[in-house]
Parts: structure tokens; C-alpha cells; sequence
């Protein structure tokens, strides 16, 4: 038997499989109980589980992480909505410094789930856009995930909260209602933390994560090539070895960011082709994303400055032709 | 001639080869009479029993005669042709004196070899100049160049479909798949020399396109097998008509040489060398050599790391003393040792010795395979493919759960004549041991 999931949908039935399944796991943010969180991941969750395992905070970020950073060494399963992954710029140094640094100084494992709504393209303006992965793949001991898919979302929370480091899971929210599969009843196992190739080609590679995975499969299904599409699934660990791999079957690469372009992912990935993969390439390795300003409010210049399918397929056909 | 008395010819002799090794033959001249030679210039190519070598001009002058012909057998110390060397400086009329000198009897062969020879030429020469100066030549990808070094093609010949005419990786595939001689992918390399290549893990499954073109050229004409596949063929058919030849294989976790591999940045060849020295220390009777009923075991590991030349054939060179090198002198020896096989810079020699040998065909994606010892060593061990696999996993506590490791099947090929299984098995078991925990 199959249902039809949203990508919303998805990774409330993860988070509530885990629930059921481990008394430890519990979760906490902004109006996530009574409210069901500010676009209803957790909705009817303070029913089911009670208040004290979905447990409403005060809008403090460095609060809700640092609480949890403490749960988890404790011996519990934090799981924490940042209303808006922008937000999480307040809880930075409970995250950076204290999570993320935790195992190394002290050897004691801090299984916390960070949820980042993250991501544009619906006019949120510059405070409720961001795709801030970047600052957190920079800050060794954190975990970042980001999944594109339903099947994903449902599978990389459940990795997530079953891992024993800090995860950050960038969940988009351009994606929560748009996606939509039907996934099986059942189980729902983690997924792993590689990439996945979305469909093979010999012509090129896009490599892409998170909403940007559903951009570049329009483009390429409107250009007449053999194009191959990576979606990357985890920033941190980066599957390196199924990059390279790709690229050396097509020998052209196109790397894709909803993030601003400086020190983006992407810019991580672009490093590791030039470092690691220079004799399989037949081009330059291309990266297209955000131009490095605030994603704007309005909603002819947001459609501007992201990346969009019109200019990812100018970008692939430049390699094509190359 | 005029310059005659101002000259005097100095022998080209076969060179020794090794110990082992009395005669060879001329498989190419890379020189016709008339052309200038610089000292230790390649003049002929010579092929052995065990190896084909270069032999290198005895003195700069100019090549005189040719004594010896393309497919002629001769003993080594034989003079194959002659160089004339000036005493005093004669080499302002060198060029002229070039032209007046070709005798109209050439040598038969000198058709087909100027073909061949301006063929690699061509090569060579538009691969160390891509791009001019005011750019209008177009310039050549990475991967292109490395296709055409390791095809050694002219790509000034193929016609590119690329932006400004450049020529494309697929406009290579596409001529190498037209060209039956040639064969038809660009082969991974060997796991002992990665060239700043990705690591063979994650090397792309060869293409597809190499099953159609590697079909025998000349199509349906029966061909002459090289010396070195003749040779091959009967050492391998020696070895399975003499050795009680039994292959033992274990699974083995990759994670740590991984791990070790990426830390190092080595490949995982050397890696598993190294805990391959270290446990056939501990288990002699592997590291041996059996020549009918008379044993030897060896303190010393001279590791055989057999050496892919295509389709040309395989070699195996030794790493002699391979128990007095860290990791990193095993992947810089193995290294040097694959080139220098390739070049065709190794002597009978270097091939000579080994007590032990280590196959690693795994960059070709193979599962597992039954190698063929190398005779008179006892053993031979296959290293494959690290793949991804589901596995159990122990946690220290007892729970177990199914895992995602890499893995891959170590395949010891042994002579039941030396040893009995079971220490095959501890070996193999010795081994994995080490091997996950580096």
C-alpha cells in the first residue's frame, strides 16, 4: 500500500515515526504545540504526544539550542523548528561553539536535529529567504543535510534524528506543498547520507540540492542532451567520491546554489572537481546561483536574482556546446 | 664522402637485459639511416622472453647502417647497426650529408615505420603545444589530453564538433570507436599510479562502447600473438599445469584504508600492501618460492605488483625489501615501478625475484577472480573492487544492525603443494584483521 505524501506531509510522518518509536526523541520551537508550528509540520502533534514532548518555546534561538545541546547530552533526542532558518543566526555560537565542538573536547555526543525551513522564491523577503548551509559546512562537528525529495525528506529526518552528531536538516519551503509522491505505508527507513543520482546522462552533470534539484530536472527536460543530474541529499558529508564519478562520465559539470554565490556549496563542490577531478574534464566547471545581495521581497526582482530553469538551461547549453 | 675521414662508427649492440636474458629481437628502428642521434637517444626497441626495452644511442653522430632488421633474433653483445661519430666538429654539414647519404635500399620496412614514427610524432607534437600564443588554435580539455597521450593519437586528425572547432571527449570516443585498432574507452587507470585522476573507487565504470571496439582488428584475419602475450600465455599455462593452484577469498571492510587512503592521499593499493608485507611476515610459508620439492621462505618481502599494459598485456615488477617502506614509499614505488613499466624503462630484473604477488584489478570493477600464481611463488593475492554493500554491524555493546561499508573480496590464488587451506584461511583472516584496523 502507498499514500501520497507532500514533502511537508513526509517529514511530519518521519518526526512522528521517531516519536512513537523512542521515548527520547522530543521537539521543540516557536508555537510549534498548540499552533502545529508556523507551517504545520507539527500539527496535532501536542495532542498525540503531550506538551511535554512538544514543548512550545520563547522566541529565543540561542535558548531553544543551547536547551537542547543540553537534552542531548543528557541522553535525550532534541528535535528543534527554527521558525525560519534565518533565524538561526541567534543560536549560532550554542550551535557552532558549543554543539558542534562538544564531541571533540569532551568526547560526549550531542544527537540534536536542527530543522531549518530555509530557501526563496515566495516573496518572504531578505528575513525569511536564506539558504544559510554555507555557514554551517564551514564549522567542523555539524552534520547538514537537505533533502529535494518526499521519499527524502521522510528518510533524512529519521537519519538525522537517529545520528549521534548535531545534524542542521534543510528542509525547503518552496517545497513543503509543491512536492508531492506517493511513498509506501510502513516503515520508514533513514536514508543514507550520499548522494543520489536523479537520472543518468553522458553529456553532463548538474549537480544540485534541495529545491534546486527540481529546477535543473525542468530545464533538462526541455533540452534536447544526455544530461546527468546529481542531487547531492547531504552537504555534510559531501559524497565526494559520487561526484567525481560523475564527472568523469560526462566530463562537464554545472553546479547549482539557491545560495549566494561566495563560499556557497556549490563553491565547495566547483573546489573539489578542480582539486580532484581536473584530468576528467571537457570544460570549465560552471556554477550558477544567487548573486551575493539579500533575496529581495519583491516579486519580480526574487524571480531575478534566484536561479531559474530560463537560466540554468542558457548555463547548460554553453557547456553543451563547449 | 667528404666527412668520412673526419668520422668513425661506433657499434650499436644488443644490450644485456638481465641475467636471465641471452638474446632479443628488433621490434622497431626508431631511426633511419642518415638521421642525427643524441647520446642515449632511443635508437631501436628490443623485445625479450620477459620485456621490451629501448636501446639507447652509445654516442651522438649519425645513424650509418642498420645490421639488424625489424624481426631479427640476435644474441645479446650482437651489433645491430652503426653510428657515425665525428671526431672533430662536423656537424654544420650533418643535414646535407643526410639527404646524399639515403641509399635507395632504405630497408623494406621503412614505409610502414615513417608512418608510424610521424604518426606518434604528430601526437607529441600538437599535445606539448594545444594552444597558440593568439589563441586560435582551440585549446584542449584535461581529459582530452589525457585520452590522447594514453591512445598517443593525433588529434590534429580528429575533427572537432566542440566551440571553435575544439575537439570534444566524445569527438575521441567517437574516433576511437571508428578506429578498430585503437581500443574504444578510456581505460581507468591501474590503482597503483592514479595520476591525479580520481581514485580508482570511484572511477566510472568503463564505457560500453569498449566491448564493440576491442573486437580484433583486421576483421576475421587470424594474427600473430605479441611476444609478450606468447610469452604470458605459457608462464600462466605452466603454472596451472604444474601448481595445485586453490583460491581462498575473504570479505573485507574497506572503511579504514578508506580512511587511511584519503588521509595519506594515497591510493588503496599501497595500503593494503603494507598489511599484506606486514602479515606475510608473520606467515612464511607464503612468502616463499617452491621450485619442485626444494621450498624457500623468505625473511624479506619482495613484493610482484602486477602492472596492466592494456591490451598489450600485464607485467609484474618487484618492490624488492617492500618490509622497509612506510605506506607512502609503497604507493611512491608503485607508482614509479607502473610508469616506468609502461615506458618500457624496466629491465628483465626489475621483474625478477618477487616472493609474493599482489594483483589489483579492482579499478575495472570486477567482483572477484581466481588469479593465477606466478610461478615459483606460492601465492598471489587479488585485491578487487571496494563496493558499497549492506552488511552486519557489531556495536561494541553486542547489537547488531545492517550497516553500509565498503567493502571488497580479497581472492588468495595458493599452490596446495606449499600449504593447506586452513592456513590459507589464517593468512586471509590475519590479514583482514590488520587491514580493518589501520
Amino acid at each position: 500500500m502507498s499514500t501520497e505524501r507532500t514533502y511537508l506531509h513526509a517529514i511530519s510522518a518521519g518526526l512522528r515515526q521517531e516519536m512513537e518509536r523512542d521515548d527520547r526523541v522530543f521537539l521543540m520551537g516557536e508555537d510549534i504545540g498548540a499552533l502545529g508550528g508556523a507551517f504545520k509540520v507539527t500539527d496535532g502533534f501536542a495532542e498525540e504526544f503531550g506538551s511535554d514532548r512538544v514543548r512550545d518555546t520563547p522566541i529565543a534561538e540561542a535558548g531553544i539550542v543551547g536547551a537542547a545541546v543540553g537534552a542531548a547530552i543528557a541522553g535525550l533526542r532534541p528535535v528543534c523548528e527554527m521558525q525560519f532558518g534565518d533565524f538561526v543566526a541567534c543560536g549560532f555560537d550554542q550551535l557552532v561553539n558549543v554543539a558542534g565542538k562538544m564531541h571533540y573536547r569532551l568526547g560526549l555526543a550531542v544527537p540534536l536535529t536542527l530543522r531549518l525551513p530555509t530557501g526563496g522564491g515566495f516573496s518572504g523577503g531578505p528575513f525569511h529567504s536564506q539558504n544559510p548551509e554555507a555557514w554551517f559546512m564551514h564549522a567542523p562537528g555539524l552534520r547538514v543535510v537537505a533533502p529535494a525529495t518526499v521519499r527524502d525528506a521522510q528518510g533524512l529526518i529519521v537519519s538525522a534524528i537517529r545520528d549521534p552528531n548535531p545534524v542542521i536538516f534543510l528542509e525547503h519551503k518552496n517545497l513543503y506543498r509543491r512536492v508531492k509522491d506517493d511513498v509506501d505505508d510502513g516503515e520508514i527507513f533513514p536514508t543514507p547520507l550520499t548522494a543520489r543520482t536523479v537520472r543518468h546522462g553522458s553529456d553532463l552533470t548538474i549537480i544540485a540540492y534541495g529545491a534546486m534539484v527540481h529546477t535543473a530536472e525542468r530545464a533538462v527536460a526541455e533540452l534536447d542532451a544526455d544530461i546527468e543530474i546529481l542531487d547531492l541529499r547531504t552537504l555534510v558529508p559531501l559524497d565526494e567520491g559520487a561526484i567525481l564519478a560523475s564527472v568523469a562520465r560526462t566530463g562537464k559539470v554545472l553546479v547549482l546554489d539557491e545560495a549566494n554565490y561566495t563560499c556557497a556549496a556549490g563553491a565547495q563542490v566547483a573546489s573539489l572537481i578542480a582539486d580532484r577531478g581536473f584530468e576528467t574534464l571537457d570544460g570549465p566547471v560552471r556554477r550558477l546561483a544567487a548573486p551575493d545581495v539579500p533575496i529581495p521581497f519583491s516579486p519580480p526582482l526574487e524571480q531575478f536574482v534566484l536561479p531559474g530553469d530560463d537560466a540554468v538551461k542558457e548555463a547548460a547549453r554553453g557547456l553543451l556546446e563547449y | 664522402m667528404g666527412s668520412s675521414s673526419t668520422e668513425r662508427l661506433i657499434d650499436i649492440v644488443m644490450p644485456a637485459m638481465g641475467t636471465s636474458v641471452s638474446e632479443g629481437t628488433v621490434t622497431t628502428w626508431c631511426k633511419e639511416i642518415g638521421d642525427p642521434i643524441e647520446r642515449d637517444e632511443n635508437v631501436c626497441e628490443i623485445s625479450s622472453d620477459k620485456v621490451d626495452v629501448e636501446c639507447p644511442a652509445p654516442a651522438a653522430g649519425v645513424l650509418r647502417e642498420i645490421l639488424v632488421e625489424v624481426g631479427d633474433t640476435v644474441d645479446v653483445g650482437t651489433a645491430l647497426g652503426r653510428i657515425g661519430v665525428a671526431d672533430e666538429d662536423a656537424a654544420s654539414n650533418e643535414p646535407a650529408e643526410a639527404d646524399e647519404a639515403a641509399p635507395a635500399s632504405r630497408s623494406e620496412e621503412s614505409g610502414a615505420e615513417t608512418a608510424a614514427e610521424s604518426g606518434s610524432e604528430g601526437a607529441t607534437g600538437s599535445n606539448d603545444a594545444p594552444t597558440d600564443e593568439d589563441g586560435n588554435e582551440p585549446h584542449v580539455t584535461p581529459v582530452v589530453r589525457r585520452m590522447a597521450d594514453h591512445h598517443n593519437l593525433d588529434l590534429s586528425k580528429i575533427e572537432g564538433t566542440g566551440r571553435n572547432e575544439r575537439v570534444t571527449k566524445k569527438d575521441v570516443e567517437a574516433h576511437l570507436r571508428a578506429s578498430s585498432d585503437e581500443p574504444g574507452e578510456a581505460q581507468p587507470p591501474l590503482d597503483g599510479e592514479s595520476r591525479d585522476r580520481p581514485d580508482p573507487d570511484q572511477a566510472p565504470p568503463p564505457e560500453p562502447v569498449a566491448v564493440a571496439a576491442s573486437a580484433p582488428s583486421a576483421a576475421g584475419e587470424p594474427q600473430q600473438l605479441s611476444r609478450m602475450r606468447q610469452s604470458i600465455g605459457r608462464a600462466m599455462l605452466d603454472s596451472l599445469a604444474t601448481a595445485a593452484t586453490c583460491t581462498t577469498i575473504v570479505e573485507c571492510d574497506m572503511s579504514a584504508v578508506e580512511h587511511a587512503r584519503s588521509r595519506l592521499g594515497v591510493t588503496a593499493l599501497p595500503v593494503v600492501a603494507s598489511k599484506v608485507i606486514e602479515t606475510l611476515r608473520e606467515f612464511g610459508s607464503l612468502n616463499a618460492t617452491l621450485d619442485g620439492e626444494m621450498m624457500t621462505v623468505f625473511d624479506d618481502v619482495h613484493l610482484g605488483i602486477a602492472v596492466s599494459l592494456g591490451e598489450e598485456g600485464l607485467v609484474v615488477p618487484v618492490i624488492r625489501d617492500a618490509q622497509d617502506l612506510s605506506i607512502e614509499g609503497l604507493s611512491k614505488t608503485i607508482k614509479k615501478l607502473a610508469r616506468a613499466a609502461r615506458d618500457k624503462q624496466l629491465g628483465p630484473d626489475d621483474y625478477a625475484g618477487a616472493t609474493f604477488t599482489v594483483t589489483s584489478p579492482g579499478a575495472f570493477g570486477a567482483l572477484i577472480a581466481t588469479p593465477v600464481i606466478n610461478l615459483p611463488q606460492v601465492g598471489i593475492l587479488d585485491i578487487e573492487t571496494i563496493t558499497r554493500r549492506p552488511v552486519v554491524v557489531a556495536e561494541a555493546n553486542g547489537n547488531e544492525s545492517i550497516g553500509i561499508r565498503s567493502m571488497a573480496y580479497f581472492c588468495l590464488s595458493w599452490d596446495h603443494r606449499a600449504i593447506d587451506g586452513a592456513y590459507a584461511a589464517q593468512f586471509l583472516t590475519a590479514l583482514r584483521a590488520r587491514v580493518e584496523s589501520i
